[in-house]
């Protein structure tokens, strides 16, 4: 199967980095979704969640504040001012993780619209991977 | 005797400066751990950066996309003027580090003028500034104490001045140029061509596909991203700069230490000598008193 190398990075560091089947992304216009062979597209992100669907299956999420994102047939790079990736060993862990998203998006956003968007999305893929 | 006083002094006086300079190297090892992961974090997002720039600028120039003023992408074959930016310590005491920075602004400024190319210098650091300011070398700008507490703001007031004049056609070519930290023995002189932006150098993985850009119309986001390309790379150098500079006096005060315990040695041989020579002088003066007595 094909897949997309995404890589997450912010000033602090890589946050992300794995070979992913698709990924969503907060578009400054609006949410896109990137498959492997995405025309090349260079976007500017807003406020919220990026959705990526492994190869697995299985969802995982990453909280940004603002940032670019560079697409190409192959890979996808995000350049964040600010990224909290929401993975964890154990339950509480991941709670933490998620705490630290949603003020992540609190103190960016002004729009509680786009907070509260981004909470739901959160808890909507939490309960679905059923922690 | 006197002889004796004045090595003893000299012993004293080295091993002060010893203490000095274990010292120096004790607190630049420590700071160095600092700044090291500091630059390290940055690295990835710097390289990232100017990854995704010189990806557009080879998409851009490959397709020329309408519309797009391309100055920072157009590489002309004419320059006319050129700024140099470039990053030393504000402090000495850490061996080749700021000279090395110093010949290279050097080198560089009697290559532009080889060609009739008007060089414009703008200085961050005590040292580099003050070098030129005694060669009598315009300055156009100097920064002062940015070197060793880098932010981003400040990163921001230096670079945004160059960049300004590059945006109204002043000057052609900004290049920026630091000592950067290589390892914990080694530095790396980092020469960098800001704008234009240079395309990559290998072509393998050629997109063939046209670039879109979201939002489309105007050129925010193209404006957005060098903004942040322009500042991260300032940052960058300046953060990165600071390890080195670390690095280079932890070494540079190793050296000296080393330098100063030999010193000691040589001078304790020198003074055990002189003295066992005094010891023997008079015995010698006693014992021929006593033989001149018989």
């Amino acid at each position: 199967m094909e897949t997309l190398k995404l890589e997450i990075v912010t000033p602090d560091g890589q946050i992300y980095c794995n070979d992913v089947k698709t990924v969503t992304l907060p578009g400054s216009e609006g949410e896109f979704g990137v498959l492997p062979r995405h025309a090349s597209l260079v976007s500017l992100l807003k406020a919220g969640i990026i959705d990526i669907e492994l190869t697995n299956g299985e969802h995982e999420l990453v909280a940004v504040d603002w940032g670019h994102a560079e697409v190409d047939e192959a890979k996808v790079t995000v350049l964040a001012d600010g990224a909290v990736a929401i993975v964890g060993e154990n339950e509480s862990a991941i709670a933490d993780a998620i705490e630290k998203a949603k003020k992540l998006i609190e103190s960016i956003s002004d729009s509680d619209v786009a907070i509260a968007m981004a909470e739901a999305k959160i808890d909507f893929i939490v309960k679905q991977r059923k922690y | 005797m006197a002889n004796l006083k004045e090595i003893k002094r000299k012993i004293k006086s080295v091993e002060n400066t010893k203490k000095t300079t274990r010292a120096m190297k004790l607190v630049s090892t420590a700071k160095l751990r600092r700044a090291e992961m500091a630059a390290r974090k940055s690295k990835v997002y710097a390289q990232k950066i100017n990854e995704v720039l010189s990806d557009i600028a080879q998409k851009i120039n490959q397709y020329k996309i309408g519309g797009i003023d391309s100055r920072y992408f157009d590489l002309k074959d004419t320059i006319d003027k050129v700024d140099i930016v470039f990053v030393t310590a504000d402090k000495g005491l850490c061996g080749g580090f700021n000279i090395q920075t110093i010949k290279q602004v050097q080198i560089l400024m009697q290559e532009y003028k080889d060609k009739k190319i008007k060089v414009r210098l703008r200085a961050v650091g005590r040292k580099g500034v003050d070098f030129f300011r005694f060669q009598g070398v315009e300055l156009l700008s100097s920064n002062i104490g940015v070197s060793s507490s880098p932010d981003y703001e400040k990163a921001q007031e230096i670079i945004n001045k160059a960049i300004v004049d590059f945006e109204n056609g002043v000057t052609d070519k900004v290049i920026l140029i630091h000592n950067g930290y290589k390892n914990m023995i080694s530095q790396e002189l980092k020469v960098v061509d800001m704008v234009p932006i240079e395309e990559p150098k290998s072509t393998q993985n050629e997109s063939l596909s046209l670039m879109e850009l979201e939002p489309a119309e105007d050129e925010t986001i193209l404006n957005s991203l060098m903004k942040k390309y322009f500042e991260y790379n300032m940052y960058y150098a300046l953060i990165d700069s600071l390890a080195a500079e670390h690095s280079a006096r932890m070494q540079a005060m190793e050296n000296a230490t080393n330098n100063a315990s030999d010193r000691v040695h040589k001078l304790t041989l020198a003074y055990n000598k002189a003295r066992q020579e005094s010891i023997t002088t008079e015995l010698i003066e006693i014992i021929s008193g006593v033989e001149s007595m018989k």
